[in-house]
């Protein structure tokens, strides 16, 4: 990527970010905001964000591929793996070449190599000495991560951080822990509309996603609200076909 | 009436791991005016178990509740919504003629039940009681919707391992009994069913209960299609 559309895509992607929290914003949609545009300015394959929830577990919130696999392996970076080192320490942890990364993490490192992942960037999401959660780019060529790269995903990581506590009641204590919870409910509400709109649509699951997403893309809908209305069975997302279906503004 | 004041609630802390059933009743308590709370889930077949009362009355509110078959408990359940009764003793409790005779016998002077939703199926109720009547002030309603999420993903443990012996996991990262597959299964058993997400999720944990199974195996063969309950008589 040249410097010039380089600069002009991180400028792009801070406005894309300050955007969704004007609107009237979702925390899911914000974060899978972060995730996308970071993985595509970091020029990484993949992506994947992880909130702690309310026992203490890091949970995959976004992620740039929804196929099961992928959320699995993230899952195994949580238990052991740069995430959790990300999380524990609220550092950045960057592995240059996942190969050479020994006995530090096997698990992960079995997983991470078998993907044709070769290199990962660990970014924590920090509020005032507490982290909440860490977002993680992975790519396919080996190499660190260069400085200036990890200090943008940092400033993008912390523009949404900050956007998670930009919602009414900031004064309020236990706003942090009230959001995070919202955001991990909103996620599963996503898994539950993803099953029905499988079952509805017969597509898989990670079709399914695709369809709820643009679903709400297109009616300008937080990906939470078609989801609910989707598992409530309020809308059908399985009938109203991507090309036929703008009905509502 | 007493007027409810606009107190310092406690704020949801982000719970410890492996914090113990009766931790989750108590962070309801130092929420004004709360006299006493109960939580409780519904098991695989259908039938509520109590995890935690804080006090004798609780507990009873409760039992009350679950043998006459209405109150606000029901309500939170069935509508997924709170069920707020801010005045027991003299107010319009026509809804619930039999669990408003009860309450009269005891101290409760108001009753706030929440739901626990994980996403749209609800697992569980907390039941929270005053000793007098009186609204829950707006504060205290958002505290109150707030510790009920964060009780909701430990309390859904519960219920799952209550009455089966589902592997506790003891490994960081999300249990298995709640990753993704549940909940995306638990999408697809309600369309096969034409059930809400609620009964959906009774269903899967029922079958996996009756065939000696895990959640997550279960969850698995359905997202698979190697299970359709629409295909088979349940």
């Amino acid at each position: 990527m040249s410097e010039t559309s380089r600069e002009s895509r991180v400028s792009a992607a801070f406005v894309k970010l300050a955007d969704t929290l004007i609107a009237d914003y979702d925390v899911v949609d914000l974060l899978d905001t972060l995730l996308l545009e970071c993985t595509q300015i970091l020029d990484c394959e993949a992506g994947g964000l992880l909130l702690v929830d309310a026992v203490g577990q890091l949970q995959v919130v976004a992620s740039t591929n929804e196929e099961a696999d992928f959320v699995e392996f993230m899952q195994v970076g949580a238990g052991s793996g740069p995430c959790i080192d990300c999380f524990t320490t609220g550092k950045a942890v960057t592995v240059a070449d996942i190969d050479e990364s020994g006995n530090q993490w096997p698990e992960f490192r079995t997983a991470a190599l078998q993907k044709g992942f070769r290199s990962v960037l660990a970014t924590p999401m920090r509020l005032r000495g507490e982290v909440l959660g860490t977002m993680n780019l992975f790519s396919t060529f080996i190499g660190p991560m260069n400085p200036r790269d990890a200090a943008i995903a940092q400033a993008l990581t912390d523009v949404a951080t900050i956007g998670i506590l930009q919602e009414r009641n900031i004064r309020e204590t236990g706003i942090v822990a009230e959001q995070l919870q919202r955001a991990l409910d909103s996620r599963i509400l996503i898994e539950q509309a993803k099953g029905v709109i499988s079952q509805t649509a017969s597509v898989g699951i990670d079709e399914a996603f695709v369809l709820l997403r643009s679903y709400a893309r297109r009616h300008n809908l937080s990906l939470r609200s078609v989801a609910e209305s989707v598992a409530n069975r309020s809308i059908d997302i399985g009938i109203v076909q991507p090309a036929t279906s703008e009905r509502q503004a | 009436m007493d007027k409810p004041q606009d107190s310092h609630s406690v704020a949801p802390p982000i719970p410890s791991a492996n914090g113990d059933d009766a931790d989750l009743c108590s962070r309801f308590l130092g929420l004004y005016p709360i006299t006493g709370a109960s939580i409780s889930v519904i098991d695989e077949a259908g039938n509520h178990s109590t995890i935690c009362a804080s006090d004798d009355t609780a507990a009873k509110l409760e039992e009350m509740q679950f043998d006459v078959g209405e109150g606000p408990h029901w309500e939170a359940l069935h509508t997924g919504r709170p069920a707020l009764v801010p005045n027991l003793q003299s107010g319009d409790t026509s809804a619930w003629p039999i669990f408003s005779e009860a309450v009269r016998q005891t101290e409760i002077g108001a009753v706030f039940a929440f739901p626990l939703n994980m996403g749209a199926v609800t697992i569980g109720v907390v039941d929270l009681y005053c000793s007098s009547s009186g609204n829950l002030s707006t504060s205290a309603l958002s505290t109150a919707l707030s510790l009920a999420r964060s009780v909701t993903l430990p309390a859904a443990r519960l219920a799952i391992r209550s009455a089966h012996a589902e592997a506790a996991s003891t490994t960081t990262g999300t249990a298995p009994e709640l990753r993704r597959v549940v909940h995306q299964a638990t999408g697809m058993i309600l369309v096969q069913l034409n059930v809400n997400a609620t009964e959906a999720f009774l269903v899967l944990r029922a079958h996996a209960f009756s065939s000696g199974r895990t959640v997550h195996d279960v969850a698995q063969d359905v997202v698979a299609r190697r299970l359709d309950f629409g295909a088979t008589a349940v």
